[in-house]
């Protein structure tokens, strides 16, 4: 799989004063459409016509935003694709139902257990697989989907597939509904997407996507190959991990039925590559496209399964074969293939 | 003139083939040193050994004096050691300043500070950037900072290898054919800079080179190594004249 990288522009020959008066006008500019992004999405239940289960769905839209953008670390920035994020989901959700369960934590603790909990997974498994790359690694980390699934089937705390079952969630002492729900998923959504800007615009987030190009280069720089691969594991989970905790408290109850499944490793994966993995509006569209996929479709056919997984599938090789660094990417080329001889008429 | 980087009796075999064998090699701290041999002497290999790219079954490597055998690969720039390498080796995706910026790596401190943009991280983050941005400018770079690296000539990127290696603030750089493949005019610029980063920046510098008239001109003392083993060593006018230096190349007249 050819991933390409974050850089959106291929102007050149320009001097470094211009440049990076450029690159801050841009950043203005990125940052000006995130914020709006998030407010609009921050009015969306308030808005007339939008009933209770629109925004049911839109907190179902953040979550798989969020699970994607764990994958974009591991997968987009750091070059290793992974096919077992589902695994994550699945302990970060049984890990924050367990704290619910036995010690009645709110939902901000729970989200923080959560995310611990899948990082530490993380870091043990980023630990286990340091040799593996490409198509191994795939293999690697569906096996670990594969193996979480059978731990929560079949280990007595994690009650298989009878489940646990969640009381009301709350925040700060008082209990929240549905719309509550959303803007603490949306809180948390806000919460990654600073963290992953923060990252990939770091030396971190550098170290991370030199050792994806080349390995070799990245030693001789002085990367410390074990330490930033395992990292990038860590953080990676941890993301997803908050997914985890919101889907296992936006239906209040856990099962190995559905955290079982490893299903959730590939939508989260089609949502990353076809959104763009290094990109970071990738995982927005990439999630949005697979979770309202099924609903979208629900009115024109009895059974949306099915079909959604042909339009998955082929929403990704269309992704590969047209636009390799995914659908954003693809949209911001083409756009400025269309508006380029009006740019260059007024430089 | 004291030692820089020194190996001792290094020796390095693939299966049942011998690369590298008891090869001792000295470079004095400041000098620009050659290492030449025809093809598959083994200079490659040598250099991934002096870099710790590749293990070794005897011999040691010593810089300043201080055995560096146990170090790793991404322990060597801190050893104050930067390379690059035969085939360019660039992260071609990424911009000719985010290429710089990644050698500068050691020099970044904390990586959790880093990540989460604290204060002193911005700062020195910011000192990175200039002094990316100086060395561009030193290699003739500047104006294709924003460049992403695959869309650059081949000379460019040669120049960007070479940029990523001195923002690491070397004290000693091993250059892997820093000219090959370059023409006449590619060869003269970066001829003038390795001199350039020796005489001003204070940089020992190492390295591997076919191109001979350049070897010759620019070299303080130079080593030649044939089948693995040391064959000749002096300065670049004994070199020239060795009889066994002219037989490895030419080869011998049939009697």
């Amino acid at each position: 799989m050819e991933i390409q990288s974050s850089k959106p522009n291929e102007a050149s020959t320009l001097p470094w004063t211009e440049v990076s008066a450029r690159k801050a006008r841009e950043k203005r500019r990125n940052w000006a459409a995130m914020i709006w992004l998030f407010v609009v999405a921050a009015l969306f239940p308030m808005m007339p016509g939008v009933e209770g289960w629109m925004a049911s769905e839109a907190t179902l839209i953040i979550m798989y935003i969020v699970a994607a953008q764990g994958v974009s670390i591991l997968t987009g920035y750091t070059g290793l694709v992974t096919v077992g994020h589902g695994g994550f989901l699945a302990v970060g959700a049984y890990a924050s139902a367990l704290a619910t369960k036995y010690f009645g934590t709110d939902l901000f603790t729970a989200i923080i257990v959560g995310a611990a909990a899948a990082a530490f997974v993380g870091c043990a498994l980023g630990f286990v697989f340091l040799r593996l790359s490409g198509a191994f690694m795939a293999i690697g980390t569906l096996g670990f989907a594969f193996f979480i699934g059978t731990v929560v089937n079949n280990v007595p705390i994690f009650e298989g597939r009878e489940g646990i079952s969640l009381p009301a969630n709350h925040v700060l002492g008082f209990e929240i509904g549905d719309i509550g729900f959303f803007y603490v998923s949306l809180l948390a959504l806000a919460g990654t997407t600073l963290f992953i800007y923060a990252l990939v615009h770091s030396a971190v987030g550098r170290a991370f996507m030199s050792l994806r190009d080349s390995e070799k280069a990245a030693e001789a720089s002085g990367v410390n190959r074990i330490f930033y691969r395992t990292l990038a594991f860590t953080l990676s989970a941890a993301v997803t991990g908050v997914a985890g905790v919101l889907f296992a408290h936006y239906v209040n109850y856990v099962s190995s039925e559905v955290f079982g499944d490893i299903w959730y490793s590939v939508d989260f994966l089609v949502a990353t590559v076809v959104g763009g993995s290094a990109v970071l509006l990738g995982p927005f569209v990439g999630g949005l496209f697979v979770a309202f996929l099924p609903t979208s479709i629900e009115f024109f056919v009895d059974q949306p399964g099915d079909l959604a997984f042909i339009i998955k599938g082929g929403a990704l090789i269309l992704v590969l074969m047209v636009a390799p660094a995914g659908a954003v990417e693809g949209v911001t080329r083409l756009f400025n293939r269309l508006f380029a001889g009006r740019r260059g008429g007024v430089q | 003139m004291s030692s820089h980087l020194r190996c001792e009796n290094v020796t390095v075999s693939f299966g049942g083939v011998i690369a590298c064998n008891q090869i001792t090699l000295d470079v004095p701290e400041g000098k620009i040193v050659g290492l030449i041999g025809p093809n598959g002497a083994g200079k490659t290999t040598l250099f991934n050994v002096l870099s710790r790219f590749q293990d070794y079954e005897e011999g040691h490597v010593y810089v300043r004096g201080q055995p560096v055998d146990a170090k790793k690969a991404h322990e060597m720039i801190t050893n104050g050691m930067a390379r690059t390498f035969q085939n360019i080796n660039l992260f071609s995706e990424q911009t000719t300043l985010q290429n710089i910026l990644i050698g500068a790596h050691h020099r970044i401190g904390d990586p959790f500070s880093n990540m989460l943009w604290l204060p002193n991280s911005r700062r020195n983050e910011r000192e990175l950037v200039n002094n990316a941005v100086e060395i561009a400018t030193m290699l003739n770079l500047d104006m294709e900072l924003d460049t992403v690296v695959k869309n650059l000539p081949y000379g460019f990127q040669k120049r960007i290898e070479l940029a990523r290696a001195l923002a690491a603030k070397p004290e000693i750089i091993l250059l892997d054919e820093p000219v090959a493949g370059c023409n006449d005019e590619e060869t003269a610029e970066l001829k003038s800079t390795i001199q350039k980063i020796n005489r001003d920046l204070g940089v020992t510098v190492l390295l591997v080179e076919h191109d001979m008239s350049m070897v010759m001109s620019v070299c303080d003392y130079l080593y030649v190594i044939n089948f693995g083993a040391n064959l000749a060593e002096g300065t670049p006018a004994e070199v020239k004249s060795n009889p066994d230096v002219i037989k490895a190349y030419l080869g011998e007249e049939d009697e």
